[in-house]
């Protein structure tokens, strides 16, 4: 069995803004080494479903269990990787290299008072060298390019060993051309390391055809255990109304 | 000039602030919350009122009604969907105007409160110096020891958060340093211009675009130049000292920018 414990067992989960719901009775449960996509259209909720995940939006009503543990009673954060959607939109002028940025994925398992040691500065450079950005590690941040910059977020994520990468949009500023080499990227990723791997699209077209389940957002939720399930899933043409279609990836052809 | 005793406290009390506001400026500017340190300035003003009318010390008022404010402000921005800056407009200007009723019925309008509105070198007494001493050896252990959280928490805070960091905690001792700094440099660089020394250095440094621990130390440099050279400047022309420096870290600034055109 590839699928063993629960990375998030969601029950559910309610959220309202001044009466509106924004998201439904939603209920799944991701185990250890998925690959799962999150779609559905702008304003569906998907990234605030995503923000719950992450504890960064407190639900209305519901339950979110991380590793089988109470979220308000988790503390292995530095087991989740997060790449926000806004990665690439950084503050062109900020004072960081790419290493200070990446170093930065090692704050909270260093703790308070300590500077960072050999161990955390291998971390770094492992994470960079995984996301082919070491050559740029004294660069400062805002002079890189936006796929660049996106690669430097995975590898800050990455440097703090995490068992679970969640990235919103990871296509944002990413040229079309770029997209088969990031999801191969990704995929092994998730193969090599082991990583659970959730991201966020509202470009149904970007779904690759190994992914392990997508789940459609648009208010409540429909799980499909597979992309080309997915594709002709009668909730999606709903969602979109358009005949989407499979982006092929195979490993860099 | 340095053999004078004022000139000698007012110099250790300089670098002291240069120190302080230039370490916390750093993560103030890159966190876009300049507009605080002038909000709490003007808090402070309040203190300095309190000091006045009750008798207690100035210096004192003013940095437990600087940090109180701090407190209140983070707490109204976290607890209430209302426009940050809006609650540091606020803030601003109704300290100011508590501040002048307080001063007015105390019927203190006179050079005593000059000072403190524009600095003065002949201000800082022993008893400023070893409050200033420290609290200010205090913040500056607690920035540096919490530098790399404070870095990623002005870098990215939601994803600061997500990794495990205590943001909430985080911010608030950022803003309580703030608010120390501010009214500890009340005496050297006034109410109204030390906004100036903690956001001026570290947006001259940042012209030249390096990683985050030179421009910080660039940062330093420009700020405890400016000290330097504006207390000189007041000795010598009997200007406020607070004027001097903000004339000098302004220079430093268009150096610096035209340096990295």
């Amino acid at each position: 069995m590839k699928f063993v414990a629960p990375v998030f067992e969601v029950s559910n989960l309610k959220f309202e803004i001044s009466n509106q719901k924004i998201l439904d009775s939603i209920s799944l449960k991701i185990f250890t080494g998925e690959y799962d996509a999150v779609i559905g259209p702008n304003g569906g909720g998907k990234t605030t479903l995503i923000r719950m995940l992450l504890g960064l939006q407190v639900p209305t009503s519901g339950n979110i269990e991380i590793f089988g543990q109470d979220i308000k009673k988790f503390q292995g954060w530095h087991k989740i990787g997060y790449v926000p959607q806004r990665a690439t939109l950084v503050d062109t002028s900020f004072p960081a290299t790419v290493l200070d940025v990446v170093l930065m994925g090692r704050a909270s398992k260093r703790g308070f008072f300590k500077r960072y040691n050999k161990e955390d500065k291998d971390a770094a450079y492992s994470a960079m060298r995984q996301m082919d950005v070491i050559d740029l590690s004294q660069k400062m941040i805002g002079s890189l390019s936006g796929g660049q910059r996106q690669r430097v977020m995975i590898a800050r994520a990455l440097a703090s060993n995490p068992s679970v990468l969640i990235l919103d949009e990871p296509n944002t500023g990413v040229d079309k051309n770029s997209q088969h080499l990031f999801y191969a990227l990704l995929r092994d990723l998730n193969k090599n390391n082991n990583l659970t791997i959730l991201f966020i699209t509202h470009d149904v077209g970007v779904i690759v055809d190994d992914i392990d389940r997508v789940f459609t957002v648009n208010r409540s939720l429909s799980t499909c255990n597979n992309p080309k399930e997915a594709i002709s899933c009668k909730d999606i043409s709903k969602l979109y109304a358009i005949s989407a279609h499979l982006l092929h990836n195979h490993h860099g052809h | 000039m340095f053999h004078y005793e004022f000139m000698q406290n007012a110099l250790i009390a300089g670098f002291i602030i240069a120190i302080l506001a230039s370490l916390s400026g750093s993560f103030i500017v890159l966190k876009r919350y300049s507009l605080m340190t002038e909000t709490l300035a003007h808090s402070s003003l309040v203190g300095v009122a309190i000091g006045i009318l009750t008798g207690f010390s100035t210096l004192w008022m003013a940095v437990i009604v600087s940090i109180l404010s701090a407190w209140l402000i983070e707490y109204l921005r976290g607890s209430f969907n209302l426009y940050s800056d809006a609650i540091l407009a606020i803030f601003l200007s109704g300290s100011l105007a508590l501040a002048i009723i307080m001063v007015s019925l105390s019927g203190a309008f006179n050079s005593s409160l000059f000072s403190y509105l524009f600095g003065s070198i002949l201000a800082v007494s022993n008893h400023d110096l070893i409050i200033m001493g420290i609290f200010g050896f205090v913040a500056m252990i607690l920035l540096i020891g919490f530098s790399k959280e404070l870095l990623f928490l002005v870098y990215d805070e939601e994803v600061a958060k997500t990794s495990g960091i205590k943001v909430k905690w985080l911010n608030y001792l950022l803003i309580t340093i703030v608010a120390v700094t501010v009214a500890l440099s009340i005496r050297i660089v006034g109410v109204f211009l030390i906004a100036a020394l903690m956001v001026i250095p570290t947006i001259a440094a940042l012209q030249f675009g390096y990683g985050f621990l030179k421009t910080v130390m660039l940062a330093l440099l420009f700020a405890c130049l400016s000290v330097f050279i504006g207390m000189v400047l007041s000795y010598m022309f009997s200007l406020p000292s607070g004027a001097a420096i903000v004339m000098c870290v302004i220079i430093i600034f268009i150096i610096s920018l035209i340096i990295n055109k």
